[in-house]
């Protein structure tokens, strides 16, 4: 019976999150295009603009048909990881809403983990159509029968580390006026740190063997590897690492949450 | 004459408002100083990065490239600095009600609802994009009158990013949710970031004679650097003229369509 009221309650909070995606539809069109619009205008412009130069046919061992196979898979990692944003749980901390999830019998961190389940359901429907609309464009996605079941399965933490990470920017709002400021940090310092702009490789020695040490690697360029059948580390490692940022990012959570909760004033009650 | 005075003054109240509210949030105020700083070191670095490999990109060099860039970043920083929260704020005005009183003011309503934002953190950092367009230019090196000519650049080019960016916020009107809309216009500001010869012809002519974003750099860099005739600045004139126009019919429409929600 428990587990019944709470599946429905799980659910239920899912699809709130969907309408709340979807009710206004060129706002939620627009957020899908965005990406796609900076693939093909940016990216595959950029990159053959490059390769045509005379006496470039590779760079850092990439050449033009696997430098944009790997931007696709950049795009592809982010829509199926980095779509939530800790906007509204900002907000509901900020404007006094939390007092309700203190007496509801639905918690706070409950009802934004089923949300960003629900936001994720949409962006697995939206990255499969992708791949499917750059497959028919005439892209050459090899995908690896051998490294593509490990690649979901490594996106599934990367969204679950970026939901956390989020998480935890969010809450910042215990403390701070306005926390979009450290989301957007973040999002910049990833971008830049992670491959999602360019490919690791290109990057200096000195420079990739420091990142190595953050979790950042681990947040686009390893599952990019991945499903381009690429990833020359040992995935069993990738897996452990990635696990372990989690696992702190969520003590992590947990410990600001606790902290925060604790100075909570009800704002607006 | 009368006219540009009120402006001023209302303005002169804009940015001690900002000030103020700057200065009492002093940890937000440092992070957005960081936050800026952070993309303009990842801006140039991964462009840097790619020089590594290539001697050119289309017809420039790594210190044009760069050059070119840094001009990018010293029109974003007075964006960032002066107009990016307006963009933000407005689908609230809307949605709440709250434009009615921008609308009662005795003061143009655009302006008192976009430019009264004013990040006074990412105003403290106008040296850094300017001290980069100074060291590449002088790497390049660049001529007396192009010394002359660049800061009326940069101010052309922020005009015209503005009054694109304004253009595409007018669409709020009908779609009320700005995130979408804002989203759209974060991505082609990355598209105008990049120079026009990186763009295959068929985006090229998109972005430069429909959508002109592409104009928002190349013409005047092009002219600085020798590469682009003096005229691809008309084409600059004629995209700001164009899109005012557009503005201003967009935002005519709307309001007519603006259902006030509070009152």
């Amino acid at each position: 019976m428990s587990l019944a009221v709470n599946s429905a309650k799980w659910t239920q909070t899912m699809q709130v999150a969907w309408s709340n995606q979807l009710v206004y539809k060129l706002n939620f069109l627009m957020l899908v295009l965005g990406p796609v619009l900076v693939f093909f205008f940016i990216k595959y412009n950029l990159w053959s603009s490059i390769f045509s130069m005379p006496g470039v046919t590779t760079i850092q061992g990439y050449d033009l048909a696997s430098m944009l196979e790997y931007q696709v898979w950049v795009m592809i990692v982010a829509l199926l990881a980095q779509s939530y944003n800790n906007m509204k749980l900002a907000e509901d901390i900020r404007l006094g809403r939390i007092s309700s999830y203190l007496i509801y019998p639905f918690g706070f961190w409950q009802f934004h983990t089923a949300s960003f389940f629900g936001t994720q359901v949409i962006q697995i429907i939206v990255s499969i159509l992708t791949v499917f609309a750059v497959a028919a464009f005439g892209f050459d996605l090899n995908l690896s029968l051998d490294q593509t079941p490990a690649a979901i399965a490594f996106c599934v933490l990367v969204s679950l580390l970026w939901f956390a990470i989020a998480f935890i920017l969010g809450l910042a709002a215990f403390w701070l006026d306005e926390t979009w400021v450290l989301r957007v940090i973040f999002v910049i310092i990833a971008q830049f740190l992670s491959g999602a702009i360019v490919p690791l490789e290109i990057y200096p020695v000195w420079f990739r063997s420091f990142l190595d040490y953050t979790p950042f690697p681990y947040m686009t360029y390893v599952p990019v590897k991945l499903f381009m059948g690429a990833y020359e580390g040992h995935i069993g490692t990738a897996f452990a690492i990635i696990s372990f940022w989690l696992t702190v990012s969520v003590l992590v959570a947990t410990w600001t949450w606790k902290r925060g909760i604790r100075m909570y004033s009800g704002a607006g009650m | 004459m009368g006219t540009i005075i009120k402006y001023a003054r209302i303005y002169r109240g804009f940015i001690n408002t900002c000030i103020s509210q700057a200065t009492s949030f002093r940890l937000h105020f440092f992070l957005l100083i960081f936050m800026d700083l952070f993309f303009y070191i990842s801006s140039l670095a991964t462009v840097d990065f790619i020089f590594d490999y290539v001697p050119m990109i289309g017809p420039w060099n790594r210190d044009q490239f760069l050059f070119f860039i840094s001009f990018m970043l010293a029109i974003d920083q007075l964006h960032m600095t002066f107009v990016s929260e307006g963009f933000w704020s407005f689908s609230f005005e809307l949605r709440t009600g709250h434009l009615d009183f921008h609308l009662l003011r005795p003061a143009g309503t655009i302006f008192s609802v976009f430019f009264r934002h004013i990040r006074a953190g990412s105003l403290l950092l106008i040296f850094v994009p300017w001290a980069c367009l100074i060291w590449f230019g002088m790497k390049i090196p660049l001529d007396p009158f192009a010394w002359v000519l660049l800061p009326c650049f940069v101010i052309a080019g922020l005009i015209l990013l503005v009054s694109f960016e304004l253009f595409m916020t007018m669409f709020v009107f009908w779609t009320i949710e700005v995130y979408g809309i804002n989203f759209l216009r974060i991505q082609f500001q990355q598209l105008s970031r990049w120079p026009a010869f990186a763009f295959k012809p068929w985006p090229r002519r998109i972005f430069t004679f429909v959508l002109p974003i592409l104009l928002i750099g190349t013409p005047t860099t092009g002219v600085l650097l020798g590469t682009s005739p003096w005229y691809a600045l008309l084409y600059m004139l004629a995209a700001t003229l164009i899109l005012w126009g557009l503005v201003r019919w967009l935002w005519l429409t709307g309001l007519k369509s603006y259902e006030s929600a509070s009152s």
